[in-house]
């Protein structure tokens, strides 16, 4: 495939500041590069500088092989159509005027519109599902409306490139993906696509691959599933992230999380959670936050309590998925609860595969510093009534039964308190 | 609406208005202290271009009344195609020669020229148009440079920037009058906004300015149309911007330069042409320079018929009749901006 869009060690910015230094990438023929980053981190201007908006201290831009340098406005918009972040539009033209104003560039001084002209933005115009508006005037339009008119307008240029500056961000969950299924189309019919994106999701989604822009340096470059990882996320964009893949539509999925500067400086203690299934997300989100220094309890890779603890950077044992806690598992969670202050039990339900794991924490804890989640009863019991024996037993002993996540971080701030623990 | 409907369009509006000059010259030479009718004025006219013998009551039509409608006509084209040039580069409705500064500049210009060839009227012909072209070109950059010290070129600085320039750009102008007295007489006669002293001399002055200034911008009314969508999506649609900027900014110039350098300052025809006619046909270039050009050309004839004839015989500056009639229009155009908030 060939490159139609080169950076080549290009230095970009505006008069007396660079913003973006020594940018290598190219975009081929038939592919979509996602352009993510931080606000202020320089996309805008990488893009700019194809239109000539942002100056080129340094390096080269190429479009098709030929430096920028060396095409004038008229070429360069025949090759490159960029969609704006924001489109004005005081003033009333119909809608299909504006979009005629995209074949600027094709038409000689004083060459009017011609009937394939005039086609050409029917056929635009009912691809970006803005047909029915040919006649309105632009100044009554919606934000949306107008992000593909201008979309269409872009269209008629009939550009080999194609720059998106956070294209879709008027635009509702309908509209979004369709223009993105179009520009995905159009790409595949051998346009080249760069595309801001801050949405993460459809930068995963839509983009071949995708390029990280971070305080005026550009990269890491790569796949979705090469770029898109927690480690990033936490440098770029200072935010614990959970990456997985989304199970229905198969890309790659980021849910943020926390934002760093979110999380707790203080550590009034050490709390073990243990948890499973699913139930702990909460808990372990509301303990962090709190800042404790939470440790998770056996976790079977692939479930989300797994997820989120790696998300959110906490020790954690872990298991094969659906493997049995074994003794060495079990022998781990008992070291860890027993130099606890707290240990939690999130409500899981228990059966003969993670048993063990929950004799291990009873055993190990003093009844003072067990905190119980949910109440325990057969329903959550697939152990023969072995599990409920245990927790009714530890409960005599004196253990805390809480409601929810919110009680819990209540009890384990009472407990912690009482025992001076805060180191 | 197909390419070939807004030709048709295009077309019905310039004859439309065509026919309206047409008539509205012909009243304007029909009245005043001696009233001709149409048939005699069409009659001297038909006779002054076959150069066939003249009747006795043709002197009055040919050579008092007809320079001064033809050059009503010329200035008002002037004014109210410079008021679209300045709209569409300030991408701004209320932008106008006179509100900008650029008439009191070209003013300032002309009262320089005028007074450095007083006595000298061989001269006057080349250096007071000259002087007004400079005067107008160097007070829009300033006031440019001055409304974007901030960084952004706003709406509010623009307007500020030209009404404080006029102001001290109208006293030099005084200063100078004061200080020659001997060329004050002429001086101030011009500068009230008149067209009494039209002949055939300042129409054959101003024709070519105004022909040089609203041609290059005829032939680019499609970039004007793009420039309303901003100046950088104006580049991304492959306008060279910075230059097309500046070919506005002089065919502006030389277009005011003309108005005043043969009528001195006469204000608000820049600024309502223009509107009342985007009103009426919308804001496509293509149409609306055109349209304002003639439009411009009809109101300033009746613009100065009115002047002539209202309190007949004395007869007010033209100036006056703009400025009534346009300082309302200008704060009904404010409030309305202001309502749609």
């Amino acid at each position: 495939m060939s490159a139609k869009l080169t950076y080549a060690a290009a230095t970009l910015g505006y008069p007396g500041v660079d913003v973006v230094r020594d940018a290598t990438l190219s975009v081929a023929a038939g592919e979509v590069v996602g352009l993510i980053g931080p606000n202020g981190a320089g996309k805008s201007t990488m893009l700019r500088a194809v239109t000539g908006s942002a100056r080129i201290t340094a390096g080269a831009v190429e479009l098709e092989s030929r430096s920028l340098a060396d095409i004038g406005p008229r070429d360069r918009a025949r090759l490159v159509g960029v969609v704006p972040q924001q489109v004005s539009a005081a003033f009333s033209f119909s809608a299909r005027e504006f979009v005629l104003m995209g074949r600027h560039p094709h038409l000689s001084r004083l060459q009017q519109p011609t009937d394939a002209d005039v086609a050409l933005a029917e056929e635009v115009m009912a691809q970006t599902d803005t047909a029915r508006l040919a006649d309105e005037g632009v100044d009554t339009l919606s934000g949306g409306d107008l992000q593909r008119l201008a979309l269409a307008q872009v269209l008629v240029q009939q550009p080999s490139v194609l720059l998106l500056d956070e294209a879709t961000s008027h635009l509702d969950l309908n509209h979004r993906l369709q223009v993105l299924d179009l520009v995905r189309e159009l790409a595949d019919g051998g346009m080249a696509v760069l595309a801001v994106f801050h949405d993460l999701d459809l930068a995963a989604r839509y983009s071949d691959r995708i390029a990280v822009v971070d305080g005026g340096t550009l990269g890491p470059v790569g796949s979705p599933h090469e770029v898109l990882t927690g480690p990033m996320l936490a440098r770029v964009f200072r935010v614990r992230a959970v990456v997985g893949i989304d199970p229905v539509i198969g890309s790659v999925s980021v849910t943020p999380v926390l934002r760093e500067e979110a999380v707790g400086r203080v550590c009034p203690g050490r709390v073990l959670v243990l948890g499973g299934s699913g139930a702990a997300a909460p808990l372990l989100r509301t303990l962090y936050l709190a800042g404790y220094d939470v440790h998770a309890g056996v976790l079977n890779r692939g479930d989300i309590d797994h997820a989120v603890a790696e998300a959110l950077g906490l020790p954690l044992i872990d298991l094969p998925a659906f493997a049995e806690v074994d003794d060495a598992a079990a022998a781990r969670l008992q070291a860890e609860a027993e130099v606890a202050d707290v240990v939690v039990v999130a409500e899981i339900p228990v059966g003969r595969a993670n048993l063990p794991a929950l004799r291990a924490v009873i055993d190990a804890a003093s009844a003072e510093s067990l905190v119980l989640v949910g109440g325990f009863g057969p329903e959550r019991d697939y152990a023969g009534g072995i599990a409920s024996q245990a927790v009714r037993d530890a409960i005599s002993a004196g253990a805390t039964v809480v409601r929810d996540a919110e009680a819990a971080l209540a009890c384990v701030a009472g407990i912690t308190r009482a025992a001076g623990t805060c180191r | 609406m197909s390419p070939g409907s807004h030709t048709r369009r295009r077309i019905t509006a310039i004859a439309v208005l065509t026919v309206a000059l047409g008539i509205a010259m012909l009243a304007g030479v029909g009245f005043g202290a001696v009233s001709v009718t149409p048939a005699d004025s069409l009659g001297a006219i038909g006779r002054m271009l076959t150069g066939a013998p003249k009747l006795p009551g043709d002197a009055v039509i040919v050579d008092i009344r007809l320079p001064r409608v033809v050059l009503a006509a010329l200035v008002g084209s002037c004014l109210a195609s410079a008021g679209v040039l300045y709209q569409a580069l300030f991408r701004n409705p209320l932008a106008d020669p006179y509100i900008l500064g650029m008439s009191a500049g070209a003013g300032l210009g002309a009262v320089i020229a005028l007074t450095l060839t007083a006595g000298a009227t061989a001269l006057r012909f080349g250096l007071v148009p000259a002087g007004a072209f400079v005067g107008a070109i160097l007070t829009i950059i300033v006031v440019v440079r001055l409304a974007s010290l901030r960084g952004v070129l706003d709406v509010t600085s623009l307007l500020l920037a030209g009404v404080a320039l006029s102001y001290v750009l109208a006293a030099l102008s005084s200063f100078i009058m004061v200080f020659f007295r001997e060329s004050m007489t002429s001086v101030v006669f011009w500068m009230m906004g008149g067209l009494t002293g039209a002949s055939w001399p300042y129409v054959r002055m101003v024709a070519p300015m105004l022909v040089l200034g609203l041609a290059v911008p005829l032939f680019a009314t499609r970039e004007m149309n793009i420039l309303l969508l901003g100046e950088e999506r104006a580049a991304e649609l492959g306008v060279d911007v910075e230059r097309f900027k500046r070919v506005l900014l002089t065919a502006g110039s030389l277009l005011v330069a003309g108005a005043v350098s043969v009528s001195g300052l006469i204000g608000f025809v820049g600024l309502m042409t223009p509107h009342m006619v985007r009103l009426v046909l919308g804001p496509d270039h293509r149409v609306l320079l055109p349209a304002s050009a003639i439009g411009g050309a009809v109101v300033m004839v009746l613009a100065d018929l009115a002047a002539r004839t209202v309190l007949a015989p004395v007869e007010l500056p033209v100036g006056i009749v703009t400025a009534l009639v346009g300082g309302p229009f200008f704060v009904w155009l404010l409030v309305r901006r202001n309502g749609h908030r």
